[in-house]
């Protein structure tokens, strides 16, 4: 899986060679094709937020659909003690980086008895991006996000902006591996005239 | 290797921090690693894996008592270890969690969920979590089976519903059994479910 230097950039010397392995890994054999985004997966929607039971097939078109420059998806349960500790990191990560371009595509283990409280804790968080309660096959499932995953809870993903997966950590992740790591896909922050990233170059116009 | 394989695997590394913390699970047709290291069974024995280790086979579960897939799986993983353990298998039960981050993983909440659960298998402590480590385990439960030759042949989970048995189409583990009790190789070596992470001891 390509990662980024330290800059947050690709390295110059591998750019193209990692871009032609991307290219003869954009058809891999577990992800389905794209497909067009279920109606919950509007990116970024106000309002409170509709949590969809949705199949494999769903979930991948919402993390695949055009629009973000980077995707995380996190895995969580509504019991899962560490997948709750983290949530607050993950949601200020995403609030701080969204209209930098990060949407935040959540997908919940728990059962489809356990929506109600699943949108609570998501309008407690006060989340209005994608959010799923998965059903189907685990395994396929698992598969599908990472053939190295084991299927621990929680674990989070980073797509970017052509649906490449970049990274997944097992297990909690912090503010910080998160910048570190998906702060170089994302865009500048319109919001400030000087962006904060160092190597972060504004788009010519 | 083809131009773009070779530059993936040249960076590849760089995408696995240590800090990832990935393990890499046993593969299959290993031995079972740590084997005599003894654990404290909930009757205050002290148990190895090859002290459990049985004439068809051996199977090694680590599980826990507070997650909820865990929990859904417990009165199956007992049935299985039940039934196995008469033909030949040898099972252990192993919680490998830190009971600081869930106080009924502790040694008395084990001894509780092994009499309510009325287990005919042990069910071990692990209280430094390095068998844990060492087997690659990552979530609860997860489930190695040994042939009759000491040798992985089965590794993943229960079944592929934990919430309810009468919903369940495939037996990852069960089919597993009855494939290394007559001394065959599974047809599903190897299989996944999500799962608890293991919560291991620093």
């Amino acid at each position: 899986m390509p990662d980024l230097d330290g800059g947050g950039r690709l390295r110059p010397m591998l750019a193209p060679a990692l871009f032609a392995a991307l290219l003869s890994l954009a058809g891999d054999p577990a992800l389905p094709p794209p497909q067009p985004p279920a109606p919950a997966a509007a990116p970024q929607a106000p309002g409170p937020p509709a949590v969809a039971v949705a199949e494999l097939p769903a979930i991948l078109a919402a993390v695949r659909a055009p629009g973000a420059r980077a995707v995380l998806v996190n895995v969580w349960a509504s019991w899962c003690e560490p997948c709750r500790a983290e949530m607050p990191e993950l949601m200020r990560f995403y609030r701080d980086n969204r209209a930098r371009g990060l949407r935040l595509v959540l997908i919940s283990a728990d059962d489809e008895q356990e929506r109600g409280t699943v949108e609570r804790l998501l309008a407690a968080a006060a989340f209005d991006g994608p959010a799923f309660i998965k059903r189907g096959n685990d395994m396929d499932f698992i598969d599908a996000l990472d053939r190295r995953w084991s299927g621990e809870l929680p674990s989070t993903f980073v797509f970017d902006g052509r649906g490449q997966k970049r990274k997944f950590w097992p297990g909690t992740i912090t503010y910080r591996e998160l910048e570190r790591s998906v702060g170089g896909l994302l865009g500048p922050d319109p919001a400030k005239p000087a962006p904060t990233h160092p190597k972060t170059r504004r788009p010519k116009p | 290797m083809t131009f773009a394989a070779a530059a993936l695997a040249a960076v590849l590394p760089a995408a696995l921090p240590a800090a990832l913390q990935m393990s890499t699970p046993l593969a299959l047709g290993a031995k079972a690693p740590m084997a005599t290291t003894k654990m404290k069974n909930v009757d205050g024995k002290m148990l190895s894996i090859a002290d459990v280790a049985g004439k068809a086979g051996t199977l090694v579960i680590f599980t826990c008592n507070h997650c909820p897939f865990a929990k859904g799986w417990e009165q199956r993983i007992a049935e299985l270890g039940a039934t196995y353990a008469k033909k030949g298998i040898g099972v252990l039960l192993i919680n490998a969690n830190d009971p600081a981050m869930h106080a009924e993983d502790d040694f008395a909440g084990t001894q509780a969920r092994a009499k309510s659960l009325g287990l005919a298998v042990p069910y071990v402590v692990d209280d430094t979590s390095n068998v844990a480590r060492a087997f690659g385990a990552s979530v609860t439960p997860e489930a190695f089976l040994f042939d009759a030759g000491g040798k992985l042949a089965y590794h993943g989970t229960i079944d592929d519903n934990h919430r309810d048995p009468s919903k369940v189409e495939k037996r990852y583990l069960k089919d597993a059994l009855d494939a290394v009790v007559a001394g065959k190789r599974p047809a599903v070596p190897e299989s996944k479910g999500l799962g608890c992470g293991i919560k291991f001891r620093s």
